[in-house]
């Protein structure tokens, strides 16, 4: 076989893969729309459902970023903050109240309380990963490495004490 | 005596690749917020490894030491499984496609082909990986098909800076001091 009979089926092979990649994730995202809105994030209120989270929304956020001291990497996304406001206004959100932000598919939940997502410093923001999913990271001591970072998030839920 | 397929200084070399790859991947930063830009020097030391040590695994050697290497240190967002694998299929990616296409990395083409390939393996495997363990599909959306145009680009950048790399290490004289070497 010649190099360019070679180089085509090399090219071939490669849409190939680009189209199985687009045709399974829409077979996932039809199926996954017959449960929730597509592409959602629920967010629940002391176990009550208010809203969910659409990618598309976020695009009206502003974009923060700053650097992890663990690995030098640069976090960027919007502040959590800026989602929570976006969906419910500050009247649900006080000082005390708990935020609780987790993962099924890690099986991994982090709570903060409205103070310390509220504060800019904190850097509490949500992160593109790479293949396009949710990831909470911060700056808080204690919430500012890569094993508690909160990775696949797929719910919020928010409890005032 | 039965000689060995690659010979120790073959295989130090590739160590050599293996640390250079996760050297790479935590000192070079580079300002562009896109997924899979770091397949920009990732895909360029596969393709200058796969040449320097030019026999069918060389590669796949490389991506599995250097995903040792990076397990070990940590590295990577979501967990050790699935850093090494990431790494080794670069690797096993690069070796699959050099074979098909006959293990000339010296041709421009086939070098951007080797990173578009090597790098896409990556991919699939951080994809399969958020499907196995159930990601928000809704948010895969979003980045789905800029992570897959990215990680082609860059790896094809890759590709090509890889290429340039090989013709100046032969415009050097270093394949024929290595040919010496062996």
């Amino acid at each position: 076989m010649n190099q360019n009979k070679r180089i085509l089926i090399a090219v071939a092979l490669l849409l190939a893969i680009v189209g199985i990649v687009l045709g399974v994730d829409t077979l996932q995202r039809q199926k996954a729309a017959a449960d929730m809105p597509p592409g959602s994030i629920p967010i629940f209120i002391d176990g009550k459902f208010v809203a969910s989270f659409v990618p598309e929304d976020l695009n009206q956020l502003k974009n923060v970023s700053f650097v992890d001291a663990e690995e030098g990497k640069t976090q960027d996304g919007w502040l959590l903050r800026d989602v929570l406001l976006l969906y419910l206004g500050e009247d649900n959100l006080q000082t005390k109240t708990e935020i609780m932000v987790s993962s099924s598919s890690r099986e991994k939940t982090q709570t903060l309380t409205w103070a310390e997502v509220e504060d800019q410093q904190n850097m509490v923001i949500f992160d593109l990963s790479g293949r396009g999913t949710l990831k909470l990271v911060s700056t808080i001591p204690g919430f500012d490495i890569r094993d508690a970072w909160i990775q696949d998030v797929d719910k919020i839920e928010i409890t005032t004490p | 005596m039965k000689q060995r397929y690659f010979s120790t200084f073959q295989l130090i070399l590739l160590a050599l690749f293996s640390a250079l790859v996760v050297v790479a991947k935590i000192a070079l930063r580079t300002p562009l917020q896109l997924p899979g830009h770091s397949g920009i020097f990732w895909m360029t030391i596969i393709i200058v490894g796969a040449k320097v040590v030019p026999k069918a695994g060389a590669a796949s050697i490389i991506g599995i030491t250097s995903g040792l290497l990076a397990s070990f240190l940590g590295l990577g967002d979501f967990g050790a499984l699935n850093t090494f694998l990431s790494y080794a299929m670069v690797g096993v990616a690069s070796d699959l496609i050099l074979l098909l296409l006959g293990g000339d990395s010296e041709n421009p083409v086939v070098a951007v082909i080797v990173g578009i390939f090597g790098h896409l393996g990556k991919f699939l495997t951080k994809w399969l990986f958020g499907i196995i363990s159930g990601a928000p599909i809704g948010f895969v959306a979003l980045g789905l098909l800029r992570a897959i145009v990215g990680y082609i680009l860059f790896g094809a950048i890759g590709g090509v800076l890889g290429w340039v790399t090989l013709k100046a290490l032969k415009r050097a004289g270093f394949f024929a001091y290595l040919a010496e070497k062996r």
